[in-house]
């Protein structure tokens, strides 16, 4: 991209202050006075004052370094080149000597002026190369894109004494990213929409949209408009300088390199997703099918069978399929609670519950699984009613219960207890069930409330969704579902749920 | 299981052919007469045609929302509804039987909960208590004197409690919503305060229940309410 309207070279450094003019008539009055004193002959006083503008020429700037040489001139002149206390020159000589000092003063102190320019240039590039490096690393040390943008900006605020904004084109609309140090106005909106159409740079600086306070730069990743870089420099800038267009361009292309890295990070997140739901759903599929396939081979060859003169083979049949059904409507209750729970369609309804309820309805549910089970269920003669969606709380101590039956040995015990408890002053009421069996192994541990993850994956019955949507129903109710392997052997589930005391029965009501 | 002996007619609306199949054998074996409906309007126009004994609703129905049909079944008249659901309708059902319907049941079901449901429903057609003594298991109930007694032995209830056994013998076998034995026995202002039922319920079921634990007679609905069950 050609730019011409800036390739105006900036002034050298010229904001002598009056503090240097002090200086440097600080050290002429040095001079003279020191002069004065000694026996030194004026020609010999003039090398000194030449000596000391040279000195000064390294130390100020340029216009205070002219003055240091006229105003020594003069000094001179006046107080040591006879005939003293004037400026006239008697001597043809000494005029030449005047002239050739004024000359030389003059002389030094443009060069030195000038290889000082020259420093300070090469050290705007080094702190323009520090610039760019310091972005970099900030870079490449953020984690996301929001800590990179916040990184980016701050660095180039602090650099160009600017303000920052950045917009990024999300589905050919530019959003504000909230990192930027200032709101876009609507001109400076109009603006950077200009800019992410046309690709070129616009508003203050530029021969395009001059009206905006601020300069708009693309974000252009292989001539594709990734987004606008807004800066809003202070008033009194009034022109750009070559290298200062070149650190703000190099900042926005780190950016739009970023930017574009966090697309492409986020495109493959995306097909990662969909992979991982892909085979969530195959997962799915493949238990859903198996799991469907038993009960109802189990009705089709009972019901098939059913034609039996015996009344006890038919009353056996019939026991099978109401096993099969039981069965299958514990699986379609599953599925319909882990969709629930996934699509955030599950409205916990809480009222006041009584724990046994829960219990004795959980183990209805479990029907004959539970016949050969011995079973203990204990709940304590004061424990307190429960703020809990009944239906809710029910499933979860179904399928705890279903996941112990599952888990262990047949015939193998199974404790369900519930009571009050105090844990870091909070207050909690908790439903335990915990079997006799072999307990979690150690493996299992950290993945066991995850749907779909099956202990031993050919093992009949439950479609791994159990314990997940115990997990998910127990923390709808600001709880907490907590597995471990009991000391004397089995495992044990605890669910714990908030307490709260329901408001006092007024007298006159009992 | 006893038959009733009236030739009843029921009115099934439910678009599955399956179901509507199925309940008419059930209820046919069970001696009742049966009506079929294929969708809400359907089942309006049987029902204003010749108003049935009781109506079977299904609450998914295609045409007209099940809640609906109900309402403008009550419109024109009180007889019996019983509710079909599915599982995860929780709000539906307590929302079916807030808006009038007698009873619900959840799909699947068995015949047993069925025809049991049904039998409640008719009973209550008919005068409630007749006699002034109610009887059930160990439960004894003297109405003209406010006599309770369990196993033979005198129980002391207060007149809240009597209240609740009352309205329990009175709707005994039908589903009573929290918010319908709140209202009649604590008034309007009460409806929301669930935990004064979930105690005088652990009360009674102390006082009435051989194992108050594990209820016999006085059984929780899940989400829904409370039934007095007197065939358990």
């Amino acid at each position: 991209m050609d730019k011409p309207s800036r390739l105006i070279d900036r002034e050298p450094h010229d904001g002598s202050s009056w503090l240097e003019y002090l200086e440097v008539v600080g050290v002429i009055a040095l001079v003279t006075v020191a002069g004065w004193f000694s026996k030194l002959d004026y020609h010999a006083l003039g090398q000194i004052y030449l000596l000391a503008v040279v000195l000064l020429a390294v130390r100020v700037g340029r216009w205070p370094v002219l003055f240091s040489a006229i105003v020594s001139a003069v000094t001179w002149n006046f107080l040591f080149i006879p005939p003293r206390w004037s400026l006239t020159i008697l001597n043809f000589n000494d005029t030449m000597l005047l002239l050739s000092y004024l000359a030389v003063a003059l002389m030094a102190g443009q060069f030195t002026a000038r290889i000082r320019a020259q420093e300070r240039y090469a050290h705007l590039r080094e702190r323009q190369a520090t610039a760019l490096f310091h972005l970099t690393r900030a870079l490449a040390g953020a984690r996301t894109l929001d800590e990179a943008v916040e990184a980016a900006l701050r660095q180039a605020d602090g650099l160009f004494k600017a303000r920052t904004a950045l917009l990024i084109a999300d589905d050919g609309v530019l959003q504000s990213h909230p990192a930027g140090s200032f709101q876009l106005d609507e001109t400076d909106r109009r603006v950077s929409e200009w800019v992410q159409r046309h690709g070129r740079e616009a508003g203050r600086f530029t021969d395009e949209q001059v009206a905006a306070e601020a300069l708009h730069l693309p974000l252009l990743r292989s001539d594709v408009g990734l987004g606008v870089l807004a800066i809003r420099l202070p008033a009194e800038v009034t022109r750009l300088a070559a290298d200062q267009w070149e650190l703000m361009e190099g900042f926005a292309a780190q950016i739009a390199l970023l930017v574009e890295r966090e697309q492409l990070r986020a495109a493959s997140e995306r097909e990662k997703f969909f992979a991982e739901s892909t085979r969530l759903q195959r997962a799915l599929l493949d238990s859903v099918s198996h799991e469907l396939k038993t009960p109802l081979a189990v009705l089709r060859s009972a019901g098939d069978k059913l034609h039996t003169e015996d009344a006890a083979k038919r009353s056996a049949l019939t026991a099978e399929m109401r096993t099969a059904t039981r069965r299958l409507d514990h699986l379609v209750a599953n599925l319909l609670n882990q969709s629930r729970l996934e699509s955030g369609a599950l409205s916990v309804r809480p009222d006041w519950c009584e724990v046994r309820d829960i219990l004795n309805a959980a183990r209805r549910a479990m029907g004959e699984a539970l016949n050969d089970r011995p079973l203990t269920i204990s709940v304590p003669e004061d424990m307190p009613l429960l703020w809990g969606d009944e239906p809710l709380l029910e499933q979860v101590v179904a399928n705890l219960l279903s996941n112990a039956v599952r888990h262990t040995p047949p015939a193998t015990e199974i404790c369900v207890s519930a009571g009050r408890t105090s844990t870091e002053g909070k207050e909690q009421v908790f439903i335990r069930v915990a079997d006799r069996g072999p307990g979690i192994p150690p493996e299992l541990r950290e993945n066991l409330f995850e749907k779909f993850h099956r202990y031993r994956e050919t093992r009949p019955g439950g479609l791994g969704l159990g314990l997940s949507i115990v997990r998910g129903f127990v923390r709808a109710h600001q709880g907490e579902v907590v597995a471990e392997n009991h000391p004397g052997g089995g495992a044990c589930f605890t669910v714990f749920l908030p307490h709260a005391w329901p408001a006092e029965i007024p007298a006159d009501e009992l | 299981m006893s038959f009733e002996p009236a030739r009843a007619e029921i009115l099934v609306i439910d678009d599955e052919v399956q179901i509507r199949r199925l309940l008419r054998l059930t209820l046919e074996d069970a001696g009742y007469q049966v009506r079929e409906a294929e969708s809400g309007w359907a089942g309006l126009q049987s029902a204003a045609a010749k108003a049935p004994d009781a109506v079977i609703l299904d609450l998914g129905l295609p045409d007209l929302p099940g809640l609906e049909v109900l309402a403008r079944l009550r419109k024109e008249s009180a007889l019996p509804v019983l509710i079909l659901s599915v599982f995860g309708q929780e709000g539906s059902k307590i929302a079916g039987l807030d808006a009038g319907a007698d009873d619900y049941l959840t799909k699947p079901f068995s015949d047993g909960e069925l025809l049991a449901r049904l039998r409640a429903l008719l009973r209550r057609v008919k005068p409630a208590v007749a006699a002034n003594r109610f009887t059930i298991g160990p439960i004894a109930v003297d109405i003209a004197r406010r006599r309770v007694t369990h196993h033979g032995r005198t129980v002391k209830l207060t007149s809240m409690e009597y209240a609740l056994l009352q309205m329990f013998i009175t709707h005994r076998d039908k589903a009573l919503t929290h918010r319908q034995i709140l209202r009649e026995l604590w008034g309007p202002k009460a409806e929301g305060q669930t935990h004064y039922l979930r105690t005088y319920m652990m009360r009674l079921r102390r006082k009435l229940e051989d194992e108050p634990d594990s209820p016999q007679y006085f059984q929780t609905e899940s989400g829904i309410g409370y039934r007095f069950v007197t065939e358990p």
